[in-house]
């Protein structure tokens, strides 16, 4: 009784101490974005009080920096986001259900190929990838997410498909039966009960998206779009000198709505990730 | 209110990954590929309940699937109403089926479940709640409307499953083995229910299940399939009495029918006789006219009897020996596990026949012996019964 009593207190400490690993550089973004710029690098880790304390002035300054709108990279990285996850949720799981139902050569090399592309990474078709995408007009906010969507697919279909084949075909079987034709078999029927994994994909596609520098900074033409980690990027001034205070108050910015965003749906993250793996 | 005819339905499944899955059957397997249902002829009536029966993986449940729509069907042509359905989708069938698992949408609450059909249907919304709220009433599951599939037991989900079945009235209502998820006491209770059910709504019904009680109790006819093949169609009593052949015999009735070797005589007269063990029966009438008209040469014949047709009276000259394994009091009767000319069987005692003062521990002797009009005939090779050895199986 005692030793396991010491060995949960052991396991609290040292998941707590991860746990302040993980937490900390957040508070450091979070402390500094209140700090004057010339105490982020001496006093990194102070509490900002007296002369270090900026007040807003690293937001406004962050914002309102070069000659590109804050607000302008803001409304488009939530349209890119916005609409990214949309496409991906409605096609992938529409794929996913054929390939988990149809169960033949096409849908399985399909399948195989989606799984694969979780596995190559985005740097070794980058070039070509952004090369393509300017050919087929793919550079712009409105159709960027069509190159998400490839992207995204791969784990999406992966988890959904995980999924599909965990619910009982004669479910969809009895809507046959019951009058409904494929489409509305699935969006009556299937889609809802994919609501868990439709909820856990959304939330990874989310912040993959609304996090993600590489693609938009190398598709996007820069001079009309930005997204808020570009935005960030380009508050490095020319000669390599950087606002670290104005840096981190648009980081603090681009966060805030993920972690709320993770926050309201916690609960559901959790129910997903576990979703497939026992009989629902 | 519908007719269905089954006319030579063969369900063949193509010799690629799928044949792995009927591997452990004895199912038939050509060029083609797995035979899973072979030249299935059935009519059924107008109203009528038909039972398909038989052991898992003798193609039953695919048929049904091939009624429903939901298998394609190989070969043959399935009409309802004189309609050829070969083509036609589920939705446009004018069926309802049950499944097994209940396949109730979980995301739905149970009125919406038992409304989606009708929804789909653009029926009328006071229509829909008249439907439902009569069906809901019928199966006793008014108050669980509101809630989740997930918040009902498992009876009540399958009366919920049967409730979308009949709320839009459809001319055949098809289930399969719609209470094998059920514990014991429920599925007699439900089997209660649907022998009620069947009193109100008017529709044709054709019910698939492995349990021959629930073929007995519920059909009015019965059709007893093994490895794709119909054996016998027939009523329940019909199937009881006078089985074709041996695995018809072994599959209805429980305990199951045992089994002894022995002849089939020919006296001077021209009288038939069995003999098992040294003890010589002569059949009954009805028996002697039907082996007569069937011309059967006397041979060396596998004969069965019910366990219930068996008795422990002295008739000298006609006693089997036999030895007692175990002893079940059931409660009116007495189970007793014997083995005599080599075989286990199983003889039925009523309680009162016993009176108490006799006692069978193991390995005690005993005697019995049956009547005349009980001994079922069968052929060694084949199995056959061969008082209809010019057959009703089908090969």
């Amino acid at each position: 009784m005692k030793s396991s009593q010491r060995s949960k207190t052991t396991l609290s400490v040292v998941l707590g101490i991860i746990c302040i690993i993980y937490v900390l550089p957040m508070v450091v973004v979070v402390l500094n974005s209140f700090k004057l710029n010339t105490y982020v690098k001496t006093d990194t880790f102070a509490i900002p009080t007296g002369e270090m304390w900026a007040g807003f002035s690293n937001f406004t300054k962050g914002m309102t920096f070069g000659n590109y709108p804050f607000a302008a990279s803001a409304g488009y990285s939530v349209l890119i986001t916005v609409v990214s996850t949309a496409l991906i949720l409605l096609f992938t799981s529409m794929a996913a259900w054929f390939i988990a139902r149809v169960d033949d050569k096409v849908s399985r090399i399909v399948y195989y190929l989606c799984v694969f592309s979780m596995v190559v990474p985005f740097q070794m078709v980058m070039f070509t990838l952004s090369k393509t995408a300017d050919t087929l007009k793919l550079n712009t906010p409105w159709t960027i997410p069509v190159v998400y969507l490839g992207f995204g697919a791969g784990l999406a279909i992966f988890m959904f498909v995980g999924f599909v084949k965990s619910i009982p075909l004669e479910i969809e079987e009895a809507a046959a039966i019951d009058g409904a034709g494929p489409v509305k078999t699935f969006f009556l029927v299937v889609l809802p009960m994919l609501k868990p994994t439709l909820i856990s994909v959304g939330i990874l596609e989310i912040m993959w998206v609304w996090n993600d520098y590489l693609l938009p900074y190398l598709v996007l033409d820069r001079t009309k779009y930005m997204t808020i980690p570009i935005h960030i990027q380009f508050l490095k001034g020319s000669y390599g000198t950087v606002d670290l205070g104005a840096t981190m108050a648009l980081i603090l910015l681009s966060i805030i709505p993920v972690i709320v965003f993770y926050l309201l749906c916690q609960k559901h993250i959790i129910k997903g990730v576990a979703a497939g793996a026992v009989k629902g | 209110m519908a007719t269905v005819s089954l006319r030579h339905i063969v369900k063949i499944y193509p010799n690629s990954g799928e044949t792995k899955k009927h591997k452990i059957t004895n199912l038939k397997v050509t060029e083609e590929g797995v035979l899973a249902v072979q030249d299935f002829n059935l009519e059924i009536a107008d109203q009528e309940f038909i039972v398909l029966v038989g052991p898992s993986g003798c193609g039953k449940s695919t048929t049904l699937r091939m009624v429903a729509g939901l298998e394609e069907i190989s070969k043959g042509e399935l009409y309802i109403d004189d309609k050829l359905m070969n083509d036609v989708a589920p939705k446009d069938r004018d069926i309802a089926m049950v499944f097994q698992n209940y396949a109730l949408y979980p995301h739905m609450t149970v009125r919406q479940n038992m409304e989606f059909p009708l929804k789909l249907r653009k029926v009328p919304k006071d229509e829909i709640d008249r439907a439902v709220d009569q069906a809901a009433e019928v199966l006793g599951i008014t108050q669980y409307l509101d809630r989740k599939p997930k918040a009902l037991s498992g009876g009540q989900r399958q009366r919920v499953a049967i409730g979308r079945a009949i709320v839009r009235e459809p001319k055949v209502l098809l289930m399969d083995e719609p209470l094998s998820n059920l514990d014991a006491k429920l599925r007699n209770q439900m089997r209660a229910e649907i022998i009620k059910l069947r009193q109100r709504i008017h529709a044709t019904f054709i019910y698939v299940t492995h349990d021959q009680t629930e073929a007995m109790t519920l059909g009015d006819r019965i059709v007893i399939m093994k490895d794709g093949v119909i054996q016998q169609i027939g009523t329940p009593q019909e199937v009881y009495d006078s089985p074709v052949n041996m695995f018809v015999a072994g599959f209805i009735g429980v305990p199951q029918m045992n089994f002894y070797d022995g002849n089939l005589i020919k006296s001077a007269s021209g009288k038939y006789s069995v003999v098992v063990d040294g003890a010589e029966i002569e059949l009954s009438a009805e028996k002697q006219k039907n082996l007569t008209d069937h011309k059967v040469p006397e041979q060396a014949v596998t004969v069965g009897v019910r366990p219930e047709h068996i008795t422990l009276k002295e008739v000298p000259g006609k006693m089997i020996k036999g030895t007692v394994d175990v002893s079940e009091l059931m409660g009116s009767s007495v189970h007793l596990h014997i083995n005599a000319c080599g075989k286990d069987g199983v003889i039925i005692v009523p309680t009162l026949d016993l009176k108490g003062n006799k006692t069978f521990t193991m390995g005690s002797p005993i005697e019995f012996t049956f009547g005349g009009d009980v001994a079922h005939v069968f052929a060694k090779e084949s199995g056959k019964n061969l008082e209809f050895s010019n057959d009703t199986v089908q090969e």
